[in-house]
């Protein structure tokens, strides 16, 4: 309850000439434990507050953070990080090794949401204060690009809290406070109204912003987040609707800064035998194509998207690791073509059941009932069941569906992410194929998914990925559609870098 | 008399059991948290670990059970998206709604009874033609377009008035109050009208036709024919007694004004119990729905049950037939 007077007080003591910035989101980060939910919003969020080993770069390449070098061990064995001195944490202790060991321990427990980024690897090796070794089942090529999300906690801090491992059920200390490296600390919470933060003043890396104070406030009604932006209350908001960019565009006081996500949204199927859904329709690849043939994607982008968005081909976006450019060619709308395969796959007199999120990607439902029409233009007959995505998964789940969209952003962003949960045949065991809701199943890419896991020479590597990439397209696994759109606001004296993984990065941000 | 009482309150015990239960049974149509509270990259393993730590894995009657027997001790569980105890948020976040409820009510109060006495009053004339005629526009008009408007023309177009949230807060003994600075009155205004509005027409119209039906009295006629002043009679004689049924109202209605705020409060990211409750459903966070759910019917039910023991008060023939 003092965190009201004290943020007054803040408020009141600043200088006249101080830069200050607020910015609203969507959803606030349900937690500030960096090791407790894998999610967009709080990654994101953290990412300005602790640091991992690597980091990504403006381009979304990996670079050094708390690590200032490193390289594989021997034949692919593992990997040494050696750590950069000098680091503190934002309440005065020293980095060093003991940290990195205890983050891995407490980032690849059972409580963590984030222990799957762990799970190719054996042990974790301190071999002096600055120096750790990582060390794999397989070679892994990728894997500094996994962990540019593994934030370091300090151990100590931890321990004096009461935070060793993560709570989602209970929470904990680490919950509602925090202590990274990063560049920006907390000094206020409350989750849900408002988090203040102010640089850390120890920070080890060169300061390229010029903010004193940031506040973040979740406004979730779009209208309302607008009309803050208008007003001036906040500086940024994210995402503008994109019924809105167009008006904005001509008003001089603020920016709309446009960008092409790392989703790709697409259609799934279900391709499993028998099943709950006894419709067996999808099985044949030709009612898959027909469907690829029928929807005509650049009308959608135009119409819906207001040219906002970018056709794709693949799983991947081309901005990622792994993008097959051997197999960059859409299908193609082909309306014909689509009814003559409606006709060979017998699709003709049956309904094919459709469902929807329509909270979940922007313009969802209107996307959806876009494409329902278009199927229907070639002949399909097709009943759309659009949902609030926590009852949307779920159904998923259950297999209640012929068809249904998704959309598939890559932590690693890596071509390798969606063939593991999207393509592989689904094996819990294995922890494969986890998000593969249509059961879609291929022997050859179940071989070449540890292949190319473990493959360091890129080229060999690509080779397997473009075969991935060609067996999919030829087989129409999924039916990618598009790369959803990355659409900011900003105040005109706002300068900023935005990244396709839609984290908002506060270091970037200058304000004039 | 006793008896009486007691059989209310057994009844009104009954209902918000009865309410409980169906609230709780809708839960299973919100959807499912766990995917909201697990990442992308989750397992299988992880889904039903957390579901059985979190008890949805057993039958809802159970869930309720287990619910209810937090509740009375007061404990309202921990919310599955902020990680704390739903008592401590809901308590965090009520001053909000209740100081937003207070401004609108006696918004609607003030405004709704001037202008009601001056419609009455004025029959005929021509202002009060037009306050009748654009009260309709008002009542008409749904307050998710009203407060938009209003952002609008007061926010972006004119830049008096903050476009959402309470501004600053002021902490008094554990209640956070916008109160007491220039900013937090400032946000109260544009929220406050919004959420007032509805009630505010309303009031004006039961107290003028409340008014109207008293000034025909006989004691009215007899009182003018007294030479008594207008002001003597409008104030002091008709008003006094037009004044009964509108407290009763008034009463009920500032019950609906906290439970309908949500709307308002999501227009203006007003940090209420609405907006708390709102995001809730959003997140399927059950512990803090069926908090708020429970604490709203414990509010309409125990209004209720007041009113019920007054009446039987006043008129003593209930007490034997109910």
């Amino acid at each position: 309850m003092l965190r009201f007077s004290t943020a007054l007080a803040l408020v009141l003591a600043l200088p006249a000439s101080a830069e200050e910035f607020n910015f609203a989101v969507t959803t606030d980060p349900q937690t500030m434990d960096p090791h407790a939910v894998n999610s967009a919003p709080v990654l994101g969020f953290l990412n300005n507050v602790y640091e991992g080993l690597v980091r990504r770069g403006k381009d979304m390449s990996i670079e050094p953070s708390l690590a200032v070098s490193w390289e594989p061990i021997g034949d692919g064995e593992g990997w040494r990080f050696n750590l950069r001195e000098g680091v503190t944490f934002q309440d005065g202790s020293a980095f060093n090794a003991d940290d990195v060991i205890f983050s891995y321990e407490r980032a690849s427990s059972e409580q963590a949401d984030t222990s799957s980024w762990f799970a190719p690897v054996s042990e974790v090796i301190r071999v002096d204060d600055f120096t750790v070794d990582i060390m794999t089942t397989a070679p892994n090529p990728i894997f500094p690009d996994s962990i540019a999300n593994w934030m370091m906690m300090d151990s100590g801090w931890a321990e004096a809290n009461d935070a060793v491992r993560p709570d989602k059920d209970q929470g904990n200390f680490a919950t509602l406070n925090a202590n990274g490296t990063g560049p920006f600390q907390i000094v206020s919470r409350q989750p849900d109204l408002s988090t203040v933060l102010e640089p850390h003043a120890g920070w080890w890396g060169d300061v390229e912003h010029n903010l004193t104070r940031v506040e973040m406030t979740p406004i979730q009604n779009p209208a309302t987040a607008l009309a803050a932006l208008l007003s001036g209350d906040v500086d940024f908001i994210n995402p503008v609707p994109i019924q809105d960019v167009a008006r904005l565009a001509g008003n001089p006081d603020v920016q709309v800064i446009q960008g092409i996500e790392a989703r790709v949204i697409m259609l799934g199927f279900d391709q499993q035998e028998g099943g709950p859904s006894t419709n067996d329709m999808f099985l044949d690849p030709a009612a898959r194509e027909a469907v690829a043939r029928a929807v005509n994607v650049p009308a959608i982008l135009q119409t819906i998207m207001r040219g906002n968005a970018e056709v794709a081909s693949q799983l991947v976006s081309p901005a990622m690791r792994g993008y097959s450019d051997a197999e960059a060619a859409p299908y193609g709308f082909d309306q014909d073509a689509a009814r003559a395969l409606v006709e060979e796959a017998g699709l003709a007199g049956q309904t094919i059941e459709f469902k929807c999120p329509n909270d979940r990607y922007l313009n969802d439902e209107a996307v959806c009932q876009a494409i329902t029409g278009m199927l229907a233009q070639a002949g399909m007959d097709v009943t759309l069941d659009a949902m609030p995505v926590s009852n949307y998964w779920p159904e998923l789940r259950a297999d209640n569906f012929d068809m249904y969209l998704l959309g598939w952003s890559p932590g690693t962003f890596d071509a390798e992410h969606p063939i593991r949960f999207l393509a592989s045949t689904p094996n819990e065991e294995k922890r494969l194929g986890s998000w593969n809701f249509g059961a879609y199943s291929n022997a050859r890419i179940d071989e070449l998914l540890p292949m190319i896991q473990s493959e360091i020479d890129e080229e060999a590597r690509q080779a397997m990925l473009d075969e991935v990439a060609g067996i999919m397209q030829d087989e129409v696994a999924y039916v990618p559609l598009y790369v959803q759109p990355l659409v900011w606001g900003a105040g005109a004296g706002i300068e900023l870098t935005q990244r396709p993984d839609n984290f908002f990065i506060l270091r970037w941000v200058t304000v004039n | 008399m006793l008896s009486y009482i007691i059989r209310r309150v057994g009844q009104s015990i009954l209902v918000l059991l009865i309410t409980g239960l169906v609230a709780f049974s809708m839960f299973r149509f919100v959807g499912d948290p766990i995917d909201n509270m697990l990442g992308q990259e989750r397992t299988m393993e992880d889904v039903e670990r957390l579901r059985a730590q979190l008890g949805l894995d057993q039958p809802f009657v159970v869930q309720y059970y287990r619910f209810l027997e937090q509740a009375l001790q007061g404990n309202f569980g921990v919310s599955f998206r902020q990680g704390r105890p739903v008592a401590e948020i809901l308590l965090e976040r009520a001053p909000a709604t209740l100081e937003l409820a207070a401004v609108s009510g006696l918004f609607a109060i003030v405004l709704g009874i001037a202008l009601g006495v001056f419609t009455a009053i004025r029959r005929n004339g021509f202002t009060a033609n037009f306050i009748m005629s654009a009260s309709l526009i008002g009542v008409s008009l749904p307050t998710f377009l009203i407060g938009i408007l209003l952002i609008y023309l007061f926010s972006v177009e004119l830049g008096w008035l903050p476009s959402f949230g309470r501004g600053e807060t002021v902490d008094v003994g554990g209640w956070s109050t916008g109160f007491l600075t220039e900013s937090g009155l400032r946000a109260l205004i544009l929220p406050s009208i919004t959420l007032g509005l509805y009630q505010m027409t309303l009031i004006m119209r039961l107290v003028r036709s409340e008014m109207l039906e008293v000034l025909r009295q006989d004691y009215i006629r007899f009182a003018k024919a007294r030479g008594l002043s207008d002001r003597v009679i409008n104030f002091r004689h008709a008003l006094k007694n037009t004044m009964v049924p509108v407290i009763t109202v008034i009463g009920l209605q500032l019950g609906s004004i906290i439970a309908f705020a949500i709307i308002t409060e999501t227009v203006f990211q007003w940090p209420g119990v609405g907006l708390l409750f709102i995001n809730a459903i959003q997140f399927v966070d059950i512990p803090v729905m069926a908090a708020y759910l429970m604490l709203i019917s414990v509010m309409f039910v125990g209004i209720n049950l007041l009113v019920d023991i007054l009446y039987a008060f006043i008129d003593p023939r209930l007490r034997v037939s109910a």
